[in-house]
């Protein structure tokens, strides 16, 4: 079953919250991050929600993705809790990673989400090896892994991509276009107009949908689903999108227009989808707009969370950091309890 | 003033989800711009070479095809491409004034959406991938020399033109879908990724010519019955479950796909008749394409208006004749 059926009436609605929780998680997190509340960086999945709910939707549950620099849409979308996220960003103990990840390291193995990544493409080999896991294994799972267009032109995507195509893993690659690597027009990255032709170099199959359209992508991906359970391999998919606000939030976005930005706001993946329920009599005005404000409730409630959880103490520094032992840093975390970590035994 | 054709060369490549459940080929960009580049070489087959318009697209194709080619004058048109079908709608309205031939490099949807605009007009759609009803599947350069031939008079458009019937399905809401070879209804919920997905999904529709070589619904019709495009009349056809239906066959419903399909009941629509279908959720679609997303709807198929002269590239060969080549 997948997670969330497209195909039915109670589907669609909860596909509808999820782009919406996604929405107003990553506002109430670019405001908090202005406010100064937020530490590092902050990304935000605004307008590209209809891909990573489209997406994970076609998934089950217990299939994997991994994520981008740009992945709280992600991870709400993979149906991680809102709470312990917040809390992340603003490094809390209650957070997905006791804190210490932020905003660019959220990941939760139990739900399959193998982590948000601040290195770009650094997801598709963490893909492909999950996928390795799986066929080894032998288990009836996929992984999924969204990377970026600036992505497409990294190596080590095409290492990740090689090894899956070559030895016919259940992965799938999910580029999320939104036109634009940091500052630079996809254009002036890539020599294909559509970024799907570069599955050819791999003979497997690529397509290009309407990342703005959650049918779309949920369509794709449940059919590059059914293609990596059988054994079929890997298929990359490219989703035309765009990030309403900037590559980071304090972008001055000098390298776009405004008209440009207005034009994909006039498609809002989930106005638009709204729109499409409301006309086929699922949804009405009211319903549309009690789901909002249950929605912004369930937002309040995480940022409340986050801002009263505790910070993790400075002697954790070296907590959480390998599954294994590794004798180093068994030693570095003692002594950090025991002197602050100073090699000269001080005050700290 | 010299003779001119037209050229529409579609960009949309790599968007057909049938390349996943199918068996779709795919044509990608280069290639296209090696077939445009063929076509218009072609044009050389004549002494005078006709000019050739071209429609911007916004991968450059059609420019970047024109900066290789030295001996035939070309002209890009002047309208700035947004990468929808709208493009080619604007293009097929210029050429319906302004060319004696078009050859539309695309599928069934592009030389759909280019029949709507161009009047008239000889239309010379060459396929590009193997996906397509409508499309021939021919070198650019013969699609080129046969156009050429139309365009300057070499031979007599109206001897080597057909008149290729549309279909169409209105709602009573007003909306109305147009296709060259079909249009058709899934039981689908959503346009999505467009390609009719499932022989399962099909419920029925409309097809202005029916050959068990077709893909598509036109091959389902095909099956039963025979309809060359120009013979008056279209054939409506309902489909049920192949496990309760009266008849079944089998029948190419897309690349790579072929089914059982159950026929609840095919008949021919002459003379203004209509089909009616009641609409709990479904898709209307165009030419194997989900176009158009319906709920608690009537839907009416018919045979639509009028529909394009297309060039039989065979006939234009045999009226050239052996003569017209000869340089004397």
């Amino acid at each position: 079953m997948p997670t969330i059926d497209l195909e039915t009436e109670t589907g669609r609605k909860e596909a509808l919250r999820r782009m919406l929780t996604i929405r107003q998680f990553d506002t109430t997190a670019g405001e908090r991050f202005a406010d100064g509340e937020i530490p590092g960086f902050v990304h935000l999945y605004i307008g590209e929600e209809a891909v990573g709910v489209g997406a994970c939707s076609a998934l089950e549950d217990d299939d994997y993705i991994t994520s981008t620099h740009r992945g709280h849409g992600h991870c709400i979308a993979k149906g991680l809790d809102p709470k312990p996220m917040m809390a992340e960003l603003y490094g809390k103990r209650e957070g997905y990673c006791n804190g210490k990840g932020g905003s660019m390291h959220i990941a939760d193995v139990d739900a399959g989400m193998l982590g948000a990544n601040g290195i770009v493409g650094a997801g598709p080999p963490l893909g492909t090896g999950a996928a390795l896991t799986i066929d080894r294994k032998g288990e009836d799972r996929v992984a999924l892994s969204f990377l970026g267009d600036g992505a497409v032109a990294q190596g080590q995507v095409h290492s990740a991509a090689n090894l899956a195509a070559t030895w016919d893993l259940p992965v799938i690659f999910l580029v999320e276009n939104n036109h634009y690597g940091e500052g630079t027009p996809v254009e002036e990255q890539h020599n294909v107009e559509n970024l799907s032709a570069t599955a050819g170099a791999y003979n497997v199959p690529g397509i290009t949908v309407d990342g703005m359209d959650i049918t779309a992508v949920n369509e794709a991906v449940t059919e590059a689903r059914e293609r990596a359970r059988a054994g079929d391999g890997p298929t990359f998919i490219e989703a035309e999108t765009y990030r309403f606000h900037g590559h980071f939030e304090g972008d001055e976005e000098l390298y776009r227009e405004d008209d440009e930005v207005e034009r994909w706001e006039a498609r809002d993946p989930i106005e638009t989808f709204a729109q499409r329920l409301i006309d086929r009599g699922e949804l009405t005005n009211e319903e549309y707009e009690a789901l909002q404000s249950e929605v912004e409730t369930t937002i309040e409630e995480a940022l409340e969370y986050a801002q009263s959880a505790e910070e993790p103490a400075p002697e954790e520094a070296y907590d959480d950091m390998f599954a294994a032992e590794v004798p180093e840093i068994t030693e570095f975390a003692r002594r950090v309890r025991a002197d602050g970590g100073d090699p000269d035994g001080g005050e700290r | 003033m010299g003779a001119h054709i037209g050229l529409i060369v579609n960009p949309a490549a790599g968007r057909d989800i049938r390349r996943l459940t199918g068996g779709a080929s795919v044509v990608d960009n280069y290639a296209k711009r090696r077939v445009a580049e063929c076509v218009l070489e072609g044009l050389e087959v004549v002494p005078d070479p006709p000019t050739a318009l071209l429609m911007p697209d916004t991968a450059g194709i059609a420019a970047s095809a024109a900066e290789e080619i030295s001996g035939v004058e070309t002209d890009l048109l002047d309208c700035s491409p947004d990468g929808t079908a709208a493009d080619t709608r604007r293009a097929a309205a210029r050429f319906s004034e302004e060319a004696d031939a078009i050859v539309v490099l695309g599928g069934d949807g592009t030389s759909r959406d280019t029949a709507l605009e161009c009047g008239d007009v000889p239309l010379l759609p060459v396929s590009t991938g193997t996906n397509n009803v409508v499309p021939t599947a021919v070198d650019g350069t013969v699609a080129g020399a046969a156009a050429a031939l139309v365009a300057t008079g070499a031979v007599e458009a109206a001897a080597v033109t057909y008149r290729h019937d549309m279909v169409e399905a209105r709602t009573k809401s007003d909306e109305t879908v147009t296709g060259l070879a079909s249009v058709e209804l899934s039981n689908r919920s959503f346009v999505g990724t467009r390609a009719m997905l499932d022989p399962e999904d099909l419920t029925g529709g409309v097809v202005s010519r029916a050959n068990p070589a077709d893909i598509g619904l036109s091959s389902v019709a095909g099956a039963t019955d025979s309809l060359a495009p120009d013979e008056p009349g279209v054939i409506g056809l309902r489909l049920v479950d192949p496990d309760t239906a009266p008849r079944t066959v089998r029948a190419i419903v897309a690349p790579g796909v072929v089914a059982e399909i159950g026929i609840e009941e095919g008949y021919r629509l002459t003379d203004g008749e209509s089909m009616t279908v009641d609409v709990e959720e479904g898709v209307v679609g165009a030419d194997g394409e989900r176009e158009l997303e319906v709920v608690g709807e009537t839907v009416e198929f018919r045979a639509a208006d009028r529909g394009p002269r297309l060039v039989s590239i065979e006939a234009v060969f045999d009226a050239a004749g052996t003569g017209v080549f000869e340089n004397g």
